[in-house]
């Protein structure tokens, strides 16, 4: 009889605990904002195999032949902006190197760049978060 | 020594006539327990409200349209200050009508009004809080009505140094709302709770 009593009581706090707990979890750690617009540019400005750097936004937009893509600038190793060269891209803070699609060449960072969304809208880019 | 607390928190004997509900109503306990719900929701709200002039009523859209129960949290506050307001107006009413305000009890009279006006003050900082149209205006109309009384314009300058809803002014507000007017609630409440305590709840004359 103790025993079962106890087991129902443990039963009910951890149950209680979820309730309240799971909620105030859910609450403190929200989702980020899929798909919020973090710039707008017009194509024609993308130069042919060339790139545009947005260092406030930390995005660059590349054109590779007919191919537009946006990188977001911040290293995957610590999250430093990286520099854009004319062959790659460098980070100041620990010199990872990836090349102009994003995969990682040199280390520590190992992981590639993040690919952002470009949407098209007529003459206009939108590149999402 | 937490239990401890507790068990002495409520006195040992309690006269069945004090326990009557049609005496008060629990309108003190109604209005306390509120207070509480006010306090949580409030703590819970601190984790996404930005005091700035700018950001402030980005961060409640934000807190609405992205945050799981956030605008379930934000309405429960409001709706729970609107509660606390008229639960406190009908507790003093009570009390009025009741005479407990006089002898011996007229200490607890006097903290039970500070308590009415600080309740009173406490919602109207948090009214400027959501810097929306509403709240902006309404917040503008209740300094000019401060201006006009006297000695207003002094307190007006300590409450809003630059203008209402300008940075400093919203900063303030912020600091009275979440800090300052609370302390000074609770503490009363406790000493409130505590008189009550000392005089033996509802004294048996009435």
């Amino acid at each position: 009889m103790e025993k079962f009593r106890r087991a129902r009581r443990r039963f009910l706090q951890t149950l209680t605990l979820a309730v309240i707990g799971l909620p105030l979890w859910r609450f403190l750690a929200p989702e980020a904002p899929a798909g919020q617009a973090v710039l707008r540019l017009k194509k024609a400005e993308v130069p042919p195999d060339g790139a545009l750097v947005f260092r406030q936004a930390r995005v660059a937009v590349l054109r590779a032949g007919e191919d537009i893509y946006a990188l977001s600038l911040a290293c995957t190793h610590l999250g430093c902006t990286v520099t854009v060269t004319p062959t790659e891209l460098v980070c100041p803070c620990h010199g990872s190197a990836f090349a102009r699609t994003g995969e990682a060449l040199r280390g520590p960072a190992s992981a590639p760049l993040t690919r952002l969304r470009v949407l098209g809208e007529g003459d206009e880019l939108v590149v999402m978060s | 020594m937490a239990r401890d607390f507790v068990h002495h928190l409520f006195p040992r004997v309690v006269l069945a006539g004090n326990l009557r509900v049609s005496y008060t109503f629990c309108l003190g306990g109604l209005a306390f327990t509120t207070l509480l719900l006010l306090a949580i929701s409030g703590l819970l709200l601190l984790f996404y409200y930005r005091p700035s002039a700018e950001g402030a009523f980005a961060s409640i859209l934000y807190l609405e349209s992205s945050v799981f129960g956030g605008e379930y949290l934000r309405r429960l506050h409001r709706l729970s200050s609107h509660a606390l307001l008229i639960l406190v107006f009908l507790h003093t009413l009570r009390v009025v009508l009741t005479g407990a305000y006089r002898p011996p009890r007229q200490m607890n009279w006097v903290i039970g009004f500070t308590l009415l006006c600080l309740t009173v003050f406490e919602a109207y900082t948090g009214y400027l809080l959501p810097m929306d149209q509403l709240a902006l205006w309404a917040t503008r109309t209740g300094m000019e009505l401060l201006a006009a009384a006297p000695g207003g314009e002094l307190l007006r300058r300590l409450l809003v140094p630059d203008e209402v809803g300008g940075p400093m002014s919203l900063l303030r507000f912020y600091a009275l709302h979440i800090a300052l007017v609370p302390l000074a609630i609770f503490t009363l409440c406790l000493l409130h709770f505590f008189r009550i305590r000392r005089q033996k709840g509802v004294l048996p004359y009435l």
